[in-house]
């Protein structure tokens, strides 16, 4: 009888400590999301790099270095990636500005103004002239400089934030890099001696499972862009396409395609747009058909580059993902777009990105949870 | 009654670390590791307490690694809670979950205070990628002890028939 009434006592503790500590979480909340944010990225960051840079300290012996090299590596390539990309854009703005027909354009402009005044009815052209007022114009060019620097103030700030996450993303990730094994050991330390080993199993699971998911969906990215950055210069190549930025296209699309549903279409995006911007000029370019021979209108090649991509999907979605990855972890249809809204409605396009990676680690956990609930009665 | 998730958390590192590493360089396991390779797994074993009477782990609980004893005895029982050994300071038991993913075959109970080193297959997993020479060394130390069990159990079955 003591027994049962010391058991209520208990779970009544536990219950009042789990409120107030629920309640004193939603108190600080607002101070530690974006710290919790920073730690959630880092841990998806180390999960997905602790294997390779586990298998280079075993080949170089020294663990520092090993997480020196791969961090390197990493902004290297991304370094690499968005240089060349400035560098491209940049030639290509430079092309732009000097294919471009300044003088030509100012005359048209002014012929323009100058046959719509004619035709303007006089007290039309007295307001016409009156709005060009000093006063007015001041007033205009004040008001349009005070938006140009308040813009100029804002992106100033929300650079220095990014680059700021970005920097202590950078910090965080390095620690766990480094510090991850011993990490673990310390925290299992406050598992019970009861259910010491079902922890261990629970962590190793979740580490392969987690692990192989991100590296699974790294790799379906990577087929992408590499199919994606062929085919757009297979349609440079054999039907002059013309299209520039075809890598940094790939890479985009790669990157959409961590988003299901949405991704694949989103990656044609930046391909049409430029595909248009590239051939405004070009008379051929209007006037061509699917692959030259179909006889279908495909005015500035939008139509090529959208069957490319769903040719593209189509050889990654039942060649490359199923023989790299091995077995599908797919999710439900339904649960993927809830967790896409979700994401969505938390923290926009980033949100988007991370959504179904994180809802299948949540799976992942949920199950191996479930199991160590089914089997406790063996502890 | 003393807490073991206290005593595990704050188990004195200094005080238990020769002892650790003595107990270590006594475990066939990990016999022929010169003092560096020895170091490499004590940052990997889990220092664990136990309570007398406390089960270290059940009959057909999933199993994932090997124990030895630091400190205490603990007491191997059958499915009928028979006693088949009870063990002592510098023993080691549960070595066949090191490369196996069969379930516990036996109890294990803690018949006193005990202090219990533990080295599990996640550990030896991550050792493989990590230092794959000092594994190795592991594996073949671990093939040579049960080469040795399987010898010993022939010569009682060839005793036994003759």
């Amino acid at each position: 009888m003591e027994i049962d009434h010391k058991d209520t006592l208990l779970k009544f503790y536990h219950l009042t400590l789990l409120i107030v500590g629920l309640f004193c979480l939603y108190l600080i909340w607002p101070y530690i999301s974006n710290v919790l944010l920073l730690l959630v990225l880092a841990f998806l960051f180390t999960t997905v790099l602790l294997p390779f840079v586990d298998w280079l300290e075993g080949k170089i012996k020294s663990r520092a270095l090993a997480v020196l090299i791969t961090v390197v590596m990493l902004l290297g390539g991304m370094g690499l990636f968005l240089g060349s990309f400035g560098v491209q854009l940049s030639q290509e703005a430079i092309t732009s500005y000097e294919q471009f027909d300044k003088e030509g354009l100012v005359q048209a402009i002014e012929d323009l103004r100058s046959s719509v005044v004619e035709k303007l009815p006089g007290f039309a052209q007295n307001i016409l002239e009156s709005s060009t007022d000093v006063s007015q114009s001041a007033d205009k060019i004040g008001s349009f400089v005070d938006t140009v620097l308040s813009s100029l103030g804002q992106l100033t700030s929300s650079l220095a934030k990014l680059i700021f996450f970005s920097a202590m993303l950078l910090i965080f990730t390095i620690i766990m890099l480094y510090e991850y094994h011993r990490f673990k050991r310390t925290m299992m330390t406050f598992v019970p001696n009861r259910y010491f080993e079902m922890g261990l199993r629970l962590v190793r699971n979740i580490e392969k499972h987690v692990s192989g998911y991100l590296q699974g969906q790294l790799l379906a990215a990577t087929s992408v862009a590499i199919l994606s950055i062929l085919g757009l210069w297979l349609l440079n190549t054999l039907f002059n396409a013309n299209l520039s930025l075809i890598i940094f296209i790939g890479i985009i699309a790669g990157i959409a395609n961590l988003i299901p549903m949405v991704g694949p279409f989103a990656g044609m995006v930046p391909a049409i747009l430029v595909a248009v911007m590239d051939n405004l000029q070009n008379e051929t370019a209007i006037s061509h058909t699917l692959f030259n021979f179909i006889p279908i209108p495909s005015p500035f090649f939008i139509l090529d580059i959208i069957l490319m991509f769903i040719i593209v999907q189509q050889i990654d979605n039942n060649l490359v993902t199923p023989k790299v990855v091995g077995e599908k972890v797919g999710m439900h249809p339904m649960l993927v777009i809830i967790a896409l809204l979700v994401g969505a409605n938390v923290m926009g396009a980033v949100g988007m990105l991370v959504a179904v990676p994180a809802a299948g680690i949540i799976r992942v956990v949920f199950k191996e949870c479930v199991w160590a609930i089914n089997n406790a009665h063996l502890m | 009654m003393e807490n073991t998730i206290w005593s595990n958390i704050f188990s004195g590192k200094s005080r238990t670390q020769s002892r650790e590493a003595l107990a270590l360089k006594h475990v066939p396991v990990f016999e022929n590791l010169n003092n560096y390779e020895l170091e490499q797994v004590k940052r990997l074993v889990h220092h664990r307490s136990y309570q007398p009477d406390e089960y270290v782990f059940r009959r057909n609980a999933p199993g994932e690694g090997m124990y030895i004893i630091l400190k205490g005895n603990i007491e191997i029982l059958d499915q009928n809670e028979n006693s088949l050994a009870i063990l002592e300071e510098g023993d080691f038991f549960g070595d066949l979950s090191l490369l196996d993913k069969e379930p516990r075959s036996a109890h294990a109970i803690a018949r006193d205070h005990s202090e219990l080193l533990g080295f599990f297959r996640p550990d030896l997993e991550t050792l493989i990628k990590r230092k794959p020479d000092l594994a190795v060394k592991i594996i073949l130390n671990l093939a040579g002890v049960i080469g040795e069990r399987l010898r010993k159990t022939n010569e009682l079955l060839a005793e036994a028939s003759s």
